[in-house]
């Protein structure tokens, strides 16, 4: 029998659905109330956004990130999964990343004259995906939680929990990066989204298809950025 | 451990007869030496030694990897005391197994009654760390002195892994050491190891709807005298849910061998191979652990019976 095809998804996944929603409950049963600070900055986060102010949508953002990389990832998932640590340093990298970009407002990129027009006519697509993503991770995901019949205390929220920050995040970089900058910003978050969205698939969960809804979206939405490249210097 | 019958397994003039007559075809069978009816719990020697074995144990792969959830610990530390108290003896774990080292550890300390248990764990390459420090990590971590079993996970670096498990044996650290494999992988490997190596326990899948192992690997096992485990009695939990879900039935004449449910049809299949020592299953319910525990009392399918069940599931 070949040794590769013989894997399957399930093989990777370690603990089971029942476990893995108790770990979200446990996090929500631990931090509570810091949920409403989550909440309360990930919606001034896409105020700012909203308002172009990206050096502090960053600067509001990475110790989200941070904080996620800690508590949710070493202190609890690496509990049930090796990988875990591993996660956690991504996430870490993640908060390093956003903070640069806050520090240091490389985040701000130029078009060519020639594209000006287009990219005006693109920004608008593209903010409203970052936009309907960047709430989904807000609202829609704790929602679904009381929706799949777990209840409140297994909502996962942003700044709380991996997915939603996640989510959040990539919506706030649509909303305001281009070109490499995007790729940057949007790479773990997106590559999170779909190691979470398969465990979830595995486990059985409907959230799994939110998330993948999610990087259907943004793959689109950057797809549409893309196609306008930035000015050389 | 007291392995008698109690509460409703209280034994009857029913199961008297059948008792009788199971021990009177197995004294007629040949190709089955190695196992002994104690009080109606089938056991079987470990390879030529005079020590048995239970013949079902318990897996712990994603069922005990709960984290410090004290709801859950509760809830497993319940299971592996009920697994006890219906004769269990092997449980078998791996660090590749999140927590579940760590939970065995917290339930075995939990309870006073852990006489039966044969402790079973692997040494893994990817976990980090030398053999040595594994072993010792997992010993610390289990809250036992040593291992009843070590084993090299899934063959990684096998060499190097077996070499030291060796040298713990001849020193007395682990009574007995072996390899794993699953899902059917790298099976000329596992023969190769078999043929050439001192192991004591070769673990891998063998169950009613993968019996690859029946060509060559378990006739070496039993050549060789070496214990052998089946680990994905049920496929990962597919092979039963799919018969439950179809609500398919047992044939009538599964009743002739004790089989009253799916789960002591599929295990009982699996420990009736003269080459089989032991199944691990694994489960988080009750329910279905004395299930699964059921398929280790009398009487046991018969090599015909073997063969009926063979038919029976592949026309299905």
């Amino acid at each position: 029998m070949n040794n590769y095809v013989s894997y399957q998804l399930q093989d990777f996944i370690p603990f089971s659905a029942d476990v893995y929603f108790r770990l979200l409950e446990r996090i929500n049963e631990t931090w509570w109330p810091l949920h409403l600070l989550g909440l309360a900055l990930g919606a001034t986060a896409l105020v700012l956004a909203l308002k172009k102010r990206e050096r502090l949508v960053w600067l509001l953002i990475a110790p989200v990130w941070a904080f996620v990389a800690v508590v949710f990832f070493m202190q609890y998932y690496a509990q049930l999964n090796w990988a875990g640590h591993y996660v956690g340093y991504a996430f870490l990298a993640q908060a390093i990343l956003l903070l640069l970009l806050a520090l240091a407002g490389f985040s701000r990129s130029k078009v060519s004259a020639a594209n000006t027009s287009a990219v005006a006519n693109s920004r608008p697509a593209a903010v409203a995906i970052g936009l309907g993503i960047a709430l989904t991770g807000l609202l829609a995901l704790p929602l679904m939680a009381t929706l799949s019949g777990g209840g409140w205390w297994q909502a996962q929220v942003f700044g709380i929990h991996a997915d939603p920050t996640a989510i959040s995040t990539l919506g706030l970089a649509l909303m305001l990066l281009r070109g490499w900058r995007l790729w940057l910003v949007a790479c773990i978050p997106m590559l999170w989204l779909l190691l979470s969205g398969l465990t979830l698939w595995v486990l059985q969960a409907t959230e799994a298809w939110l998330l993948f809804a999610v990087l259907a979206a943004a793959l689109v939405g950057i797809a549409v950025l893309c196609r306008y490249p930035e000015k050389k210097a | 451990m007291s392995n008698s019958f109690t509460g409703s397994n209280r034994l009857t003039r029913r199961h008297s007869i059948k008792l009788l007559a199971a021990a009177m075809a197995a004294s007629l069978l040949p190709a089955w030496p190695g196992f002994a009816a104690s009080s109606g719990r089938w056991q079987k020697a470990i390879g030529a030694s005079n020590k048995t074995l239970p013949v079902i144990g318990m897996g712990t792969w994603r069922t005990f990897n709960v984290g410090n959830d004290a709801r859950l610990l509760a809830a497993r530390t319940e299971l592996v005391k009920a697994f006890f108290e219906l004769g269990g003896g092997m449980i078998d774990s791996s660090p590749m197994y999140g927590s579940a080292p760590d939970v065995m550890g917290h339930a075995l300390s939990q309870l006073d009654m852990a006489d039966s248990l044969f402790a079973a764990e692997k040494v893994w390459s990817p976990a980090g760390g030398s053999a040595r420090e594994q072993v010792a990590d997992l010993q610390k971590r289990w809250k036992i002195p040593q291992f009843d079993l070590l084993q090299v996970h899934n063959l990684s670096d096998w060499r190097e892994h077996l070499a030291v498990l060796r040298e713990l044996k001849a020193a007395g650290k682990v009574g007995y050491i072996g390899i794993t494999t699953s899902h059917g992988r790298r099976h000329s490997e596992v023969e190769q190891i078999m043929a050439s190596e001192n192991i004591d326990f070769v673990q891998l899948t063998y169950n009613i709807s993968e019996r690859e192992a029946e060509n060559r690997l378990l006739p070496l096992a039993k050549e060789k005298g070496i214990a052998v485990i089946a680990n994905r009695p049920y496929n990962g939990g597919s092979l039963i849910n799919n018969l439950k879900r179809r609500g398919e039935r047992l044939p009538g004449w599964a009743a002739e061998c004790g089989c009253t449910s799916w789960a002591e049809f599929l295990l009982k299949f699996i420990v009736s191979h003269p080459a089989i020592s032991c199944a691990i299953p694994a489960t988080t319910r009750l329910e279905h652990l004395q299930e699964n525990m059921r398929a280790g009392l009398n009487p046991m399918p018969s090599a015909e019976n073997r063969k009926q069940m063979v038919r029976f599931f592949d026309s299905l």
